[in-house]
């Protein structure tokens, strides 16, 4: 979230969309609730009619998969009808930046294309740059090759009658949305976004959220009170776990996962530390060389030292170009090329796309490492269904672990607050903590590689591992120390002293940080994480701003890009929910986006401090599948062709090619659109809540929700246990025949679509069904690799 | 007349369940098998072990859906017909606290008061009795929490303002309050017999369309015991308890 | 730091109801004594976070002094997030503590074999250690095919967790990291 739960109550307009946020994120009703008591209008878009619909203001549906044409017309609706904050597009965002000539789009496809390759070649997007190397830029917006006039271009093509085509959304429905969202392009108003994975599992869901991002650009809602994009996060710590990046692709605070061909570390921070020739520009990564020296000194300790490129190459890199995301990890377990397997934590037996392929992969390994607390159906695979054991060689070994209120901890929720948690109790006897059990099992190694010696034993040996779990210790790792008594910013600081913020942390090895987004997080003052002291100043109460309560990264900012929300002169737009505020000396409110004075005063810096030139990104050259968002079909799809290209699907979609990747589009045995999801009573794979008895009392079994008319068709009846197969596998559950769901007209043909959550599993309960990751497709966005579970096809029917 | 009042705003209700699980909790009482039935209401019904239910239904009204969702429970009935009835048995089998005005059953008392009896007089079909023991429970309003100024369960637990607790007077003057703030939209909105009861429903639409039982199955106006003799429909309280 | 204790338990009053209570005949199965004493009565609170989906919420654990069992949770209400709402999962989370279902000695489960073993803590680490140790110096990539160093371990592979604590998730990278691993991944990828 750039923004976080209670703001949402400042918001004018509420557009939940890719989420079903009374069901799976109830508590953030609350704030919903609460915005609509001061008049906001909450605005429901989704495939079918949910709790969250049944609070809205105004609820429609589209079809799965097709967001993208969705919010393609709210953006032409926005231009055309000039509803944008125009003092804000201009300076704030890259609207008038110019592109270079080479730039083109036809149909479905961006200049760069490699059909081979099924790539693109991203120089042809670049930014035309002026002699000291800046981009160059056309206030006026009238240049024909400025990002204003791609986008009007570009977007011109998704008109109302070819949008409702698309989504199936009827055309006065669409204007009703464009209408009610683009009314919030002024400086007094406000819209949030709340979205969750109904926006991610998509083959083009970083574009969904992207052309999301547009729409909050072109009407000034970045930054501001009420405002910002949501993704509402679904695990306790899925925020905290990405920031530490258990990720093939990242380091610790979003620093690159090192390449083969950067063979020195200063060939490594060569590559990653952006430079930006635009004095306006703040290029905030400038500073990356300071935050990995000091992750590797967090790694290392004493032992990472200048001579020894702090220990660098000790830790593994992957060649150039190489993913080891999610699907291509068990691709390869599936063909057998991954030997031992740790699932900590997590169920992919279930959780993962097309799981009977996860379940198969697993029977290849040799052996495999399962914690968590109750038995699953990763642990137990080698028992399931089509199992049998006697082939099976993997040895498992099951851990058992403790529970949250057992142990000491912090966990970071989606509006990035680091919370900390005490132990309420010990674990059962037996049980151990997750913390006790990885320092435990690293020091049997440690002992092994000591004893035995071993293959490149060094960063093993040498790595600053403790010899018990200690919490605090960790924090205090992870915020960062003086490794020696240094003067920095002309302040002295001795050895072992707390780093107070990552402005103070270096790049020579005298300070370690396991984390440079955590730094000030556990600082010399305390456990900021621990805080619950709910002084706020008048400003900040009239926003909801909780500054001393828990703690937030970056540096206690609680929202994002917040120098957004005031205008060159540092004077908020909305004053009366402002985020911060000049007071001519100094800024009041939240925490800034850094402490310069405004722009005005010509030592300000743009507020986008991330980006390297410093401005919210409506042209985003960076991703891998185009600069602007575009309509593609799912991979899996009820229609022969796309009605804005001949490019039916992304074409820069990666495709596995294994006998378990299967998929059909337009087939008449899988004649139905379906779509996944959750339900407020279970949670993830319903590993945890499969166990309790009042939650299953609550949701017992798998269902599958669909049309009174599709029932009709199918001869199902409400409560008849039917069949759902996918060319990938299939499940039984219960019929929900409800008006919930309704077919779709899509270019004239009725298309049906069902939906089914995928909270179950055959371990327990025992009659409760398996799970709907079954059906799903093993395909991903080219950009993170997010499997497509929201959009797919099926075959319905009576057992 | 003093004492508590629940008020619970049902267009305010996400179904989250919060308030349903959170009774089980603070109660400790197990739960009930159940299946998949082709509804997300789960349990059915109320049942000696669920004392509250978030209750399902979903309507269409000129081409619009809704769908509406009714935290049921025991109304704390200013007049309780089913105290009458166990009053006429065993005297204590059920009790008024003077203080909230809570209306609860003494579980081992109530074997002895004829179950059919105390279910057919409650207007709410609220009661319900455990088979193998006799027992009868329902809502008891967290009155040890109440007692020790907390709220109950219920309404601590709900997000959204939907369950609310307090003196019965401003509970009433919010239930009205809110009412004339849904009735601009919803013209149909109403509270659910508010002068009768203690917890007090505020409905967008007919009551009859969240739940058979949302108003008192009786018609208001006539004497209690004229009204105990005239509700009494075996067959139709047969049917719901199936 | 500890947060400061909340005035919301008010003894005259729980006394006060216990008494009226027996007066009135309350003879209370077990199950329902809470009915008599307000349970929590005499409990230590500590906070925590809920465990589920990423709102935050904050809730408040009883533990019985004596027995070190969790013996009630509940919404915080100081919390400003949830002020002491929760949701079903939320409000169910004692069930996950208190559960009959939790597995409490490690499992073993051999090749070929149709059954679990409950094996020592001891033993399944050092087991696992070994079992690390092996694969990971038979199938180290000191250099890649075009001869650049990259000392990374393929054969192995992890997933997990984004239910585990900061403080787990930083060591748990570390440490699989340290032995090489490029294949780490976890829930925020799917």
């Amino acid at each position: 979230m750039t923004n976080h739960w209670i703001d949402i109550k400042n918001a004018d307009v509420i557009l939940i969309m890719g989420s079903n946020a009374a069901e799976n994120h109830p508590i953030s009703f609350k704030w919903v609730t609460e915005a609509r008591k001061n008049g906001a209008i909450l605005i429901h878009v989704d495939p079918r009619f949910t709790r969250t619909s049944a609070k809205a203001d105004f609820y429609t549906r589209l079809r799965s998969g097709t967001d993208i044409a969705f919010l393609g017309g709210m953006i032409n609706y926005i231009l055309q009808k000039k509803k944008y904050f125009k003092e804000y597009v201009v300076e704030y965002t890259n609207a008038s930046f110019i592109v270079n000539k080479k730039y083109g789009f036809k149909d479905g496809l961006f200049a760069g294309y490699d059909p081979k390759k099924r790539k693109y070649d991203k120089s042809y997007w670049a930014f035309e740059l002026d002699r000291n190397g800046v981009p160059k830029r056309d206030k006026s917006l009238r240049h024909p090759r400025c990002v204003f006039q791609l986008l009007k271009k570009h977007y011109s093509r998704y008109t109302l009658d070819k949008v409702s085509k698309i989504t199936g959304t009827p055309k006065e429905d669409l204007k009703k949305v464009y209408e009610l969202y683009a009314s919030t392009g002024r400086k007094d108003r406000s819209a949030t976004l709340m979205y969750a994975m109904g926006w991610t599992q998509h083959t083009v869901g970083v574009q969904n959220i992207r052309a999301m991002c547009i729409i909050q650009l072109l009407l000034g809602n970045i930054g501001v009170a009420g405002g910002g994009i949501n993704a509402l996060r679904g695990e306790s710590n899925v925020q905290g776990s990405t920031d530490h990046c258990l990720l093939f692709h990242i380091w610790p605070g979003y620093l690159k996962t090192p390449r083969a061909s950067l063979k020195t570390l200063a060939e490594y921070n060569k590559k990653f530390t952006p430079k930006s020739p635009d004095p306006m520009s703040a290029n905030w990564w400038q500073n990356y060389p300071k935050y990995s020296v000091s992750l590797l000194k967090a790694f290392f300790g004493d032992k990472a030292t200048k001579a020894n490129d702090f220990g660098y190459s000790w830790l593994p890199k992957l060649d150039d170009g190489q993913n080891a995301a999610w699907l291509i990890l068990f691709d390869e377990m599936y063909k057998g090329n991954i030997k031992g397997f740790f699932a900590w934590g997590q169920n992919p037996a279930c959780s993962g796309a097309n799981a009977d392929k996860n379940r198969k992969a697993m029977a290849k390994l040799d052996w495999m490492v399962n914690v968590n607390i109750f038995e699953n159906e990763t642990g137990s695979f080698w028992k399931g269904p089509d199992m049998d054991p006697k082939k099976i060689k993997t040895e498992v070994f099951f851990l058992p672990c403790a529970v949250s209120a057992e142990k000491e901890g912090s966990i970071t929720n989606s509006g990035r607050w680091m919370q900390w948690r005490y132990k309420a109790a010990n674990p059962p006897c037996g049980i151990k903590g997750d913390g006790e059990i990885m320092v435990e099992l690293m020091n049997k190694i440690r002992k092994l590689y000591k004893k035995e010696k071993g293959v490149f034993p060094e960063p093993i040996l040498n790595l600053n591992w403790p010899k018990e779990y200690n919490p605090h210790e960790i924090a205090k790792l992870i915020n960062g120390y003086f490794m020696k008594d240094v003067t920095v910013k002309g302040k002295r600081f001795r050895k072992g002293e707390q780093v107070p913020s990552f402005a103070y942390l270096q790049d020579d090895g005298s300070t370690c940080s396991g984390n440079w987004l955590y730094c000030g997080s556990y600082t010399e003052k305390g456990n900021m994480a621990a805080r619950r002291d709910k002084t706020q100043t008048e400003m900040q109460a009239r926003i909801g701003l909780f500054p001393n309560w828990s703690w937030c990264w970056p540096v206690n900012r609680r929202i994002l890009y917040n120098r957004a929300s005031v205008d060159k002169h540092g004077r908020p737009w909305n004053p009366a929910k402002a985020v911060i505020r000049w007071t001519g000396s100094k800024w009041e409110g939240d925490v800034p986006d850094g402490g310069w004075p405004p722009l005005a005063t010509g030592k300000g810096k743009y507020p986008f401090i991330m980006r390297k030139w410093g401005h919210g990104q409506i042209f985003g050259p960076g991703r891998a599948d185009g600069p602007f968002p575009e309509h593609y079909e799912p991979l899996e799809c009820p229609v022969k062709r796309n009605l804005m290209s001949s490019q039916r699907i992304n074409p820069t979609v990666k495709l596995f090619e294994t006998d378990a990747d299967k998929w059909r589009s337009c087939d008449p045995r899988y004649p139905f659109v379906a779509t996944t999801y959750r339900v407020t009573e279970h949670w993830q794979t319903g590993l945890l809540t499969r166990w309790q008895p009042w939650l299953v009392e609550a949701e017992p079994q798998l269902f599958v929700e669909m049309s009174e008319e599709l029932a009709q068709l199918r001869g199902i009846k409400n409560g008849d246990k039917v069949v759902v197969e996918s060319p990938r596998g299939k499940v039984t559950a219960v019929a929900i025949v409800t008006k919930r769901f309704k077919p779709f007209k899509i270019l004239g043909q009725t298309v049906h679509q069902v939906g089914l959550p995928w909270c179950y599993g055959w371990v327990a309960p025992k009659d409760g069904g398996d799970s709907a990751n079954l059906l799903t497709p093993s395909v991903g966005d080219p950009n993170t690799l997010i499997p497509e579970t929201k959009a797919f096809m099926v075959n319905v029917r009576k057992r | 007349m003093g004492g508590k009042s629940f008020f619970i705003d049902t267009s305010r209700c996400t179904a989250c369940r919060g308030c349903q699980i959170a009774c089980k909790e603070w109660h400790g009482l197990p739960a009930t098998p159940t299946k998949q039935w082709g509804s997300h209401q789960n349990p059915k019904d109320l049942n000696f072990y669920t004392y509250k239910l978030v209750r399902f239904s979903e309507h269409e009204k000129r081409g619009k859906l809704v769908w509406y969702f009714f935290p049921d429970q025991c109304r704390h009935c200013i007049e309780p017909p089913c105290k009458d009835v166990a009053d006429g048995y065993v005297k204590g089998a059920i009790v008024k606290d003077s203080e909230t005005g809570a209306i609860i059953y003494n579980l081992e008392l109530m074997k002895k008061v004829p179950f059919d009896e105390v279910r057919e007089a409650c207007p709410y079909n609220i009661p319900r009795q455990d088979e193998k023991t006799g027992m009868v429970a329902k809502c008891d309003m967290c009155i040890d929490r109440v007692k020790a100024g907390l709220l109950p369960m219920c309404v601590k637990t709900c997000p959204t303002g939907a369950m609310n607790f307090g003196e019965r007077d401003e509970m009433l003057a919010l239930a009205q309050k809110r009412l004339a703030e849904v009735k601009r939209k919803f013209p149909n909105a109403q509270l659910c017999d508010p002068e009768d009861v203690r917890v007090i429903y505020l409905v967008l639409d007919n009551p009859k369309l969240y739940h058979k039982f949302a108003i008192a199955s009786v018609t208001p106006g006539i004497t209690r015991k004229a009204a105990l003799r005239k509700l009494l429909n075996p067959v139709g309280f047969l049917q719901t308890l199936g | 730091m500890k947060m400061t204790r909340r005035d919301f338990v008010k003894f005259t009053g729980v006394a006060a109801a216990s008494v009226t209570l027996v007066n009135l005949g309350f003879d209370l199965k077990p199950a329902y004594a809470h009915a008599q004493i307000l349970k929590t009565r005499m409990a230590k609170e500590t906070t925590t976070i809920c465990p589920y989906c990423a709102v935050g919420c904050g809730i408040i654990c009883h533990t019985d002094l004596v027995t070190g069992k969790v013996i009630n949770t509940e919404g915080d209400p100081d919390h400003p997030i949830n002020q002491g709402a929760l949701c079903a999962k939320g409000a169910a989370l004692y069930q996950m503590i208190n559960n009959s279902g939790r597995i409490t000695k490690p499992l073993y489960r051999a090749p070929y074999s149709d059954k679990w073993e409950e094996v020592t803590w001891e033993w399944a680490l050092e087991q696992i250690a070994k079992r690390v140790k092996e694969t990971r110096d038979k199938y180290f990539i000191h250099k890649n095919s075009k001869g650049q160093v990259v000392n990374r371990v393929e054969a192995i592979a992890h997933v997990g967790s984004a239910a585990l604590d900061n403080e787990e998730c930083w060591l748990l990278q570390a440490m699989m990291r340290a032995l090489g691993l490029v294949y780490i991944e976890h829930q925020a990828r799917i």
